[in-house]
């Protein structure tokens, strides 16, 4: 009894905290949410005003879900961002520990490290795909001129199919790191310095502290650190539309690239909900995953 | 003396990594300021000018001619400093319940938040276009603010922060005689300041340059932000690059700006949160 | 823990659909509250204005374009107050969005019952926004003296829904300059596109980054080049694909064997992300077919000599016709309508309007009339102006379908793979038909 009431309490201690982003989720997410599910039920072109009764008009089942599943268009932009995953997760994980431990070293110039590093997460996407369509082009721009300087011959990276995605994962790495590589070395400074005086008075090696101590205690940040740049990298949109639009020949044709165009080039809005509900689907299978894989090794203060 | 020789080492070591990486991060953003002081006949120029010959602020002109920029910064900050500001409050409030207080539900509802981040915006614009018409909301600035109440990944971040802090302070405060209020604005604010400067930065970053809702639901010029106004360049000059490159870096400035602030509030918070314990 | 997973999933579903059920009934109450509301507000705001003088009630309208962005709301806005004068109980609230943002911006306000009155629409855009049932019939709107073309083209099932704007054509420019050094001829209206590939391989052989000619293989050009062979996309009725034609193949060899073959074209990689105006105004490039507004912008780029002539074709002269139409939204009040229906016409018919669009050098009106145009024809450069009305005469028409956007998306792909030299022209096209078969149901 006493354990019951102890939890009504937590509960109505909880209310008003959690009350705006309940709010906020169910009017501004939930809602939305809802109504493409609805919609991917249906035929709907996504022109003209939307009404209940139009929309349940217009109802034809799951025939969206068959035809994507059928053609081949929707695998091959899963492959496609899968592709994009595969080399983006360990450049990204990479290059955000090194950023971190840089500026972890308290060395001097880590003031400046900071505020470099974090430029070009303070650029927008939209300017920093820009940017960087303009910094691979292959005759005029400044990566291919770097590479010449090593005596490297620069691939055509944005026109050429083999090359267009590696690109792209160029600028994402970029753009991203500075946001995990700061966010990481915020984990870093928060762990208490006691734990490896304690270490160090028993004796410990590097790689003991490294595994028994810094590892343990930053697993909530890493965890935080796989989980949004998989979700979000198996989002990516901006910088394929801006950069290649998709091409060249569909080689950088993604999910929600393929979701924007169905939606308002094609007018075929059923079907690009129907395609959005999908590739939810195999992000949350793979968040369950992780969600149930982080019992192995993140570890919760309490 | 081996000992300082192997830290000279490693000093030589650390900054040939770290000066190859700023080069690496500077690169694209040096590019593109020496982008914008290029006239359009030096774009093309080859042998490519690592710095132009002709520096030239034409394409700042340009820019400059095309937009009433005094009320689009101020319509743009009043949009993104009253957006961050309540993404921080809601978002904190609702990590601090998940993660402190650990009521009966909460993983469900992490659960739910998570969830929600997993569909693309670009399915949900035209339903949630249409919620905001039906509340009759359109063409406010308070239906391109209030989405900011709800905001999962705000929440994600600060809920595994604060799990990797320890209960004490909670303990320590309930013992005090502190409610709960008292503690999350006394002691769980302040501690987690870090993480709340990068939220600020990150936070303010995205409404500054979110376009697309704002351009869908303001119709009257005189509320148009700036980064809407630039945007139209990418669709008007595509080729253009110093024109573009020129626009970008007008709209970063204020955001670079905000964020030496958040630097050195974020250098005392880290301090601060360091002498727990 | 399972359990506890299902649960959240549970609750998530209840939720929503509880949700929804409660959301549905009040959303009726407050869409009838906004009507009312913006009815009230706009006869109040357009009451304190001095003309008070006319019968019509006093109406406030608005209208959505992407013609007038990155330099032309200036033009725009004069011609609104020239209307205005006319028809001082109008106001018209102008708002220019740029193309690139501007339909899914429309297509969004729309779904959501808050689209602009009326409102400025692209030919390829047109024919689907009509098959949705939400343009307005314009056929009582006074059409005299517009270019019968152009009206055409605005026309779905047989109804008119749209009213042409402006017009604009595509033909060949070429820099003289290029051509003296080459010691050839200028092109004239006689040339065929034979006589373009030997001038190309000439201008080529001046230099390493000298090209003959740019003309991108892409969808667009590729429908008119079909044409200059007598070929077309669909069959007479556009009951089916004729993608795959023997004229189509030839058309699409020649295209692609600028690139591969003579190089007389630069291939993606020689261009490095360049635009091809760029190049063209950088004095490097011998001829380009494009579009008649680029005129303003060459005049003041261009540092050599330039002229145009109608665009060589091969069997027959095939030439592009680009058209922007005015339309008025179906779900506007009947007041809205009229008004709204009043201001397109003006802008697109009137003397004044016509005037100030050619006095900006903004676009061509799409007026029949061609006296009113001469004070267009007197500009130069280029001098042989007369070149833009001649190709008048051999224009051919995007073949508007519903489907528009995703077959021009499948062709272009599937001709660049050609022009790449990924495989030959008739695999391209091959596999075209068979996409488009695949996708696009034709009526």
């Amino acid at each position: 009894m006493a354990m019951k009431n102890k939890e009504r309490k937590k509960i109505i201690q909880a209310i008003p905290f959690m009350l705006p982003s309940i709010a906020g989720m169910v009017l501004f997410s939930l809602l939305p949410m809802l109504i493409a599910i609805a919609l991917s039920f249906t035929g709907w072109s996504g022109l003209g005003k939307f009404s209940f009764s139009m929309v349940s008009k217009q109802f034809i089942g799951l025939e969206n879900y068959q035809r994507l599943l059928s053609k081949g268009e929707f695998w091959t932009a899963v492959g496609h961002v899968l592709y994009f995953v595969v080399l983006y997760l360990p450049l990204s994980f990479f290059f955000s520990m090194l950023v971190a431990l840089i500026l972890n070293s308290g060395r001097k110039l880590s003031g400046l490290y900071r505020i470099l590093y974090y430029i070009p997460v303070l650029t927008s996407w939209v300017a920093a795909s820009l940017i960087w369509k303009w910094v691979l082009s292959s005759q005029y721009g400044v990566f291919n001129s770097i590479l010449s300087i090593f005596g490297m011959q620069g691939p055509d990276w944005l026109t050429s199919k083999y090359w267009a995605m590696p690109g792209i994962v160029l600028a994402s790495v970029w753009k991203d790191m500075g946001f995990y590589g700061l966010y990481i070395f915020g984990g870093l400074r928060t762990i208490d310095t006691g734990y490896y005086e304690a270490a160090q008075i028993d004796g410990a090696g590097k790689w003991v502290t490294l595994t028994r101590i810094t590892i343990p205690l930053l697993s909530p940040t890493l965890f935080y650190c796989l989980i949004m740049s998989l979700i979000n990298a198996f989002q990516i949109f901006p910088q394929v539309q801006i950069m290649t639009g998709g091409g060249p020949n569909g080689a950088t044709q993604v999910p929600v690239e393929r979701i924007y165009t169905y939606a308002f080039s094609y007018f075929k809005m059923g079907y690009a909900a129907a395609f959005s509900w999908l590739l939810f689907l195999i992000i949350l299978a793979l968040t369950l995953i992780q969600l149930k894989a982080q019992k192995a090794w993140v570890h919760y203060e309490t | 003396m081996r000992r300082k020789r192997s830290g000279l080492l490693s000093n030589i070591i650390f900054y040939v990594i770290s000066v190859a990486l700023a080069v690496m991060v500077v690169i694209p953003f040096y590019w593109m300021i020496i982008t914008s002081l290029k006239s359009k006949g030096a774009l093309m120029a080859l042998p490519i000018q690592w710095i132009p010959r002709h520096p030239t602020l034409q394409s700042y002109r340009k820019v400059f001619s095309l937009f009433p920029f005094g009320k689009a910064i101020l319509n743009s900050l009043f949009v993104s400093i009253t957006f961050t500001v309540i993404t921080v409050l809601s978002s904190s409030m609702a990590a601090f319940a998940i993660a402190k207080i650990r009521f009966k539900g909460a993983g469900v509802f992490f659960r739910m938040y998570l969830m929600s981040m997993m569909i693309p915006t670009q399915i949900t614009l035209i339903p949630l276009f249409i919620i905001m018409s039906r509340l009759n909301l359109t063409n406010t600035y308070t239906s391109v603010i209030s989405p900011s109440i709800f905001s999962a990944f705000s929440i994600f971040l600060l809920v595994q922060n604060l799990r990797s802090l320890p209960d004490d302070f909670m303990e320590a405060a309930r013992i005090d005689g502190a409610s709960l209020w008292t503690t999350f604005f006394r002691v769980i604010m302040p501690m987690e300041k870090p993480v709340l400067a990068t939220l600020v930065i990150t936070t303010f970053m995205g409404a500054w340059n979110d376009y697309l809702w704002p351009l869908v639901m303001l119709s009257d010029k005189n509320k148009m932000t700036l980064t809407l106004a630039l945007n139209t360049l990418n669709g008007q000059y595509g080729t253009e690059y110093n024109v573009l490159m020129a626009g970008c870096l007008i709209s970063m400035i204020p955001i670079i700006v905000v964020y030496i602030i958040a630097q050195t509030q974020m250098k005392q918070g880290i301090t601060a949160g360091g002498v727990k314990g | 823990m399972k359990a506890k997973r299902l649960v959240s999933m549970g609750l998530a579903v209840v939720l929503t659909a509880g949700l929804a059920a409660c959301g549905s009934s009040q959303n009726k109450s407050t869409t009838e509250q906004t009507a009312n509301e913006n009815q009230t507000e706009t006869a109040e705001s357009v009451s304190t204005e001095p003309n008070d003088q006319e019968s019509e009630a006093p109406v406030t309208i608005t209208y959505a374009n992407f013609n007038a962005s990155g330099g032309n709301e200036e033009t725009l806005n004069k011609m609104y107050e020239a209307f205005h004068k006319a028809y001082p109980n109008i106001t018209v609230e102008i708002e220019t969005i740029a193309m690139n943002d501007y339909f899914t911006t429309m297509q969004t306000r729309i779904a959501g019952g808050t689209g602009p009155d009326c409102l400025e629409m692209n030919i390829e855009n047109f024919g689907t926004y009509a098959s949705q049932g939400i343009l307005e019939d314009l056929s009582g709107a006074g059409t005299e003296g517009m270019n019968q073309t152009a009206l055409e083209a605005f026309q779905y099932d047989g109804t008119q829904y749209g009213l042409p704007e402006n017009f604009s054509t595509v033909v060949l420019v070429y820099n003289k300059d290029l051509f003296d050094k080459a010691g050839i001829d200028y092109p004239d209206d006689n040339w065929t596109r034979d006589d373009v590939d030997a001038a190309a391989a000439k201008i080529r052989a001046l230099g390493d980054d000298i090209y003959g000619i740019y003309q991108p293989v892409t969808y667009n050009e590729f429908y008119k080049v079909a044409a200059q062979y007598g070929g077309s996309l669909l069959n007479s009725d556009k009951s089916a694909f004729t993608i795959n034609s023997e004229e189509n193949v030839a058309a699409l060899q020649s295209m692609a064997d600028r690139v591969q073959k003579t190089n007389v074209q630069p291939t993606e990689e020689q261009m490095g992300g360049m635009g091809d105006w760029d190049l063209f105004e950088s004095g490097r490039l011998g001829m380009i077919p494009t579009g008649t507004w680029c005129f303003n912008t060459f005049k003041d780029a261009c540092g050599f000599n330039w002229d145009i002539c109608v665009e060589p074709g091969e069997t027959q002269k095939a030439t592009h016709f680009f058209a922007n139409a005015l339309v008025v939204n179906k779900a506007a009040s009947a007041e809205a309508k009229a008004a709204a229906q009043k201001w397109i016409t003006w802008l697109a018919s009137s003397a004044e309007a016509a005037q100030i669009r050619l006095d900006a050098g903004w676009d061509l009106p799409a007026l029949d009339d061609t006296g009113k145009l001469s004070s267009y024809l007197e500009q130069t450069p280029p001098e042989h102006r007369q070149a833009v009305f001649d190709s008048l005469n051999y224009i051919v028409m995007p073949p508007v379908i519903n489907d528009y956007q995703q077959m021009s998306d499948i062709i272009t792909d599937c001709v660049s793979k050609a022009a790449k030299g990924e495989c030959t022209a008739k695999e391209a096209l091959d596999d075209a038909q068979s996409k488009c078969e695949a996708a696009i149901k034709l009526n």
